[in-house]
């Protein structure tokens, strides 16, 4: 059994728990975090949370998901069987608005009059003008829809029910979008797009025209079938889908996560190429690198990664793409993780996480301020007793 | 747009009427009722090492040191997403399977881990239920279609005694198309053809509610130490309690609802709106008779046995030699797995509570033991602290605390500090967390 774990962690590259034990010597610089295990308020009305895969936050640090109502079966959801078998519970709507303390304020979305909600609702942010916008990774889920702050439909970008063919050349239409960033100075937005396609596509935030795109490299991209991810193998000159962020930060670069690819790429706004850096480059599958937000410093000196295959949140220097620390562990308990998908950040520096597949949960990780932390992976940052 | 407007207080109050829950703060010559209070502790246990996971844990039991044992399904997990560190070639750094039987000490230190196949014992296909019997031993069953015995192991895991008949191996598959054949009695066997696939799970062991031989996958099981006998819960296909000498490990008696000698006919989905109706045979009555599974059969210090009729919502009551003394139902509106998983008792000499676990309604029901009315509930849906997915299984320790464990996607052990006993003031308290610091 020992010698089965040594091989394992040997598989996975550079004897990780040697690494461990030598990093976990080291200390570095960096913000420090523990969970809110009471965060958010518990729901009315026995509402749960599907897979929840993406949250935003406002400009009074009001928190934004997005869950899948139908990824509820009835041994969760027995309350709206019919007839009801049990007591609990109910899908929640699938947008649902918390105050800072947790309080759930809002709740919205589902189809409507006048757009089309998608299969399979995937990733929600918040403009500077307070507007939310959602894209979608169902089969045929090819555009982006744009709500006001309480959930009036206000325009959809991208010609519906198009994405089962992926096109990373159409001006039509996107190909299973997976997140939406914004530019607000450029009034641009910034589009990971996404499951079906592999690139990076551009917006006028207000009429939602195509304005530009790119692929790996800042190459146009192509829609070419790849075989499955392989470590030893040279780094790929194509996104692999999902292509699953793509957020600029404030002094004009943009980050895109190539997830199968375990890899960030970084680029100037004009889809110029600038550096990438590969994150945990052993893993497979559903890779590494899920989403990206920045520290609310003025510099954005810090990027946190959510990481859903490895069960954990980096946090990196923004500007040497390093991996300074990290935190979390898999499993159910506060602290913990299974899949976590997206992340943001508020504006007093705390981060929030949603976790999709059976995790279920957003969670809060709150700012303890930059001090010293170790360079191995902190486990999972409880509050002391 | 499509507002989702809140859900009327009305219809929620209807709904919440209709599922019969609407029997709670009825105290005794109209006092307020006073029951034990609770409070979720959301950081217990503490996290385990080597990117151990829980998967459905379906049994927690405390021992004689405030130890709490937790049994779960070590299969249970997503291959592709939840433990890829087990894949081969492994596909991230986490996540593994514990062991399945995990001891944590009173602070939630995990302390030891055990547990699956080994010599001399086939480990159950489905382990279910984790008991710890008055010598320190530590007893689980099987809930799987091939389980029919159960296994008692030192506290260290060390085995010690296989309890009932292993199921024999399954016979060759048939070819396509033959009969489900003698292996698939009673109405359950196949689910047509495709046997022999691969993928294909061997053939059920059909009940036998009158077998002195083996179990029919057995759920849980509780003590008597002065006549050194075990009351088995029995089970997921059989619908009887089996009462079993301890020393020898022998089936020596049984019975069914109401005391009555148990059958094995399949009986209807429970149904609120058209329940059974009583059987009367020469005055007493003797069905209708238990659904599947029997879930729990825990005895009381005063010689009363609990027995978890789950999907009927029922509880029934038994003296020691199986004669029945009377019956409850909670939450009688639930369907499908139903609201009585499991019983603990409340640790005060009189043992005055039961703790009911129900996985359906996503709460635990705190039940007056003598009158079996329910005094008040905990709980509600959801991931967080305090909040349940399936509660399947709980226990008490000897402060009064309650651990809990959740089966499905629940796949926690979570601990609620008991707080004394209180005024009822609600039908549910919902989540119960503490205040903040």
């Amino acid at each position: 059994m020992v010698g089965a774990f040594v091989a394992l962690a040997a598989a996975l590259g550079i004897g990780q728990a040697a690494l461990d034990a030598a990093a976990s010597q080291q200390t570095v610089e960096a913000p420090r975090f523990e969970v809110d295990p009471l965060w958010p308020k518990p729901l009315p009305n026995h509402w749960v949370l599907g897979m929840t895969i993406g949250v935003g936050v406002d400009n009074r640090d009001h928190v934004f998901i997005v869950h899948r109502q139908n990824t509820l079966q009835q041994t969760e959801a027995g309350l709206v069987a019919d007839p009801p078998v049990s007591e609990c519970c109910a899908p929640a709507p699938p947008v649902l608005e918390f105050d800072p303390d947790g309080n759930l304020v809002n709740a919205w979305g589902g189809p409507g009059e006048g757009y089309v909600w998608p299969e399979s609702n995937h990733g929600i942010t918040i403009d500077h003008k307070d507007n939310v916008w959602i894209g979608g990774n169902g089969n045929p889920d090819s555009h982006i829809l744009k709500f006001t702050h309480d959930g009036r439909f206000l325009l959809q970008i991208g010609e519906p029910r198009r994405g089962s063919q992926p096109n990373s050349n159409s001006l039509e239409h996107f190909g299973r979008v997976a997140k939406i960033a914004f530019d607000a100075a450029a009034n641009e937005a910034y589009i990971a797009d996404g499951y079906g396609n592999k690139r990076v596509a551009v917006l006028d935030m207000d009429n939602g025209r195509i304005k530009r795109f790119w692929g790996a490299y800042g190459n146009p991209p192509k829609d070419t079938t790849m075989s499955a991810y392989n470590p030893d193998a040279p780094l790929v000159r194509h996104f692999r889908t999902p292509v699953h962020c793509a957020d600029p930060s404030n002094d004009g670069l943009v980050y895109v996560c190539d997830r199968p690819n375990n890899r960030l790429q970084v680029f100037r706004k004009d889809g110029t190429f600038v550096k990438e850096v590969q994150i945990a480059p052993r893993t497979l599958g559903d890779g590494s690198t899920w989403d990206v937000a920045f520290s609310r410093d003025p510099q954005q000196k810090y990027m946190y990664l959510a990481d859903g295959k490895n069960m954990k949140v980096y946090v990196m220097d923004r500007q040497s793409l390093t991996v300074l620390t990290s935190f979390g562990d898999g499993g159910r308990q506060p602290g913990q993780f299974f899949a976590v998908h997206s992340i943001a950040t508020d504006s007093r520096g705390n981060i929030y996480t949603t976790e999709t597949y059976e995790g279920r949960r957003v969670q809060k990780f709150v700012f303890k301020g930059v001090g010293r932390v170790t360079t191995a992976n902190q486990g999972v940052v409880w509050p002391g007793r | 747009m499509r507002r989702h407007s809140w859900i009327p207080a009305a219809l929620l109050a209807a709904l919440f009427v209709t599922l019969g829950a609407g029997r709670a703060l009825r105290g005794g010559s109209g006092q307020a009722a006073q029951a034990p209070a609770f409070e979720v502790d959301p950081l217990w246990p503490r996290p385990m090492p080597n990117h151990w996971l829980l998967g459905s844990a379906v049994g927690v039991a405390v021992d004689a040191r405030d130890h709490v044992f937790v049994v779960h399904l070590t299969n249970s997990f997503n291959a592709r997403t939840e433990i890829g560190a087990a894949s081969d070639p492994p596909t991230g750094e986490c996540c593994r399977p514990a062991p399945a039987v995990l001891e944590f000490d009173p602070d939630g230190n995990l302390v030891r881990q055990w547990g699956g196949p080994g010599n001399g014992y086939a480990w159950p296909s489905a382990n279910h239920g984790i008991a710890i019997d008055p010598q320190g031993n530590i007893w689980i069953g099987g809930s799987a279609g091939t389980d029919t015995h159960m296994l008692k192991f030192s506290a260290d895991g060390r085995f010690l005694q296989q309890i009932g008949r292993v199921a024999p191996p399954p016979p060759p598959a048939p070819s396509q198309g033959s009969a489900a054949g003698d292996t698939a009695g009673g109405g359950r066997g196949g689910r047509g053809g495709g046997r022999g696939a691969a993928a294909q799970p061997p053939p059920v062991v059909p009940p036998d509610s009158r077998s002195t031989a083996q179990f029919g996958g057995a759920a849980s099981v509780s003590f008597d130490a002065s006549t050194r006998e075990a009351f088995v819960a029995d089970g997921y296909r059989n619908r009887r309690i089996a009462v079993v000498d301890m020393t020898t490990g022998a089936i020596t008696r049984f019975f069914g609802a109401y005391g009555a000698a148990p059958d094995d006919a399949p009986t209807p989905p429970y149904n609120p709106d058209s329940p059974a109706p009583r059987v009367i045979v020469d005055g007493r009555p003797v069905g209708p008779q238990f659904g599947t599974p029997v879930t729990c059969a825990e005895l009381s210090r005063d010689g009363m046995l609990y027995v978890c009729d789950r999907s009927n919502n029922r509880i029934q009551v038994f003296q020691k030699n199986g004669t029945f003394v009377k019956e409850a139902t909670i939450a009688p509106r639930t369907r499908g797995q139903g609201a009585v998983w499991d019983i603990a008792f409340s640790r005060d000499p009189e043992q005055r509570y039961l703790y009911v676990a129900d996985g359906s309604n996503m709460k635990v029901h705190i039940v007056d033991r003598q009158s079996l009315n329910v005094l008040t509930s905990f709980g509600d849906g959801g991931r967080q602290p305090g909040q349940f997915l399936a509660v399947h299984s709980v226990a008490t320790d000897s402060r009064g605390n309650l651990y809990t464990t959740e089966t499905y996607e629940g796949k926690r052990v979570q601990k609620f500090l008991f707080k004394g006993i209180a005024p009822v003031t609600r039908q549910n308290s919902g989540v119960l967390w503490p205040t903040r610091r």
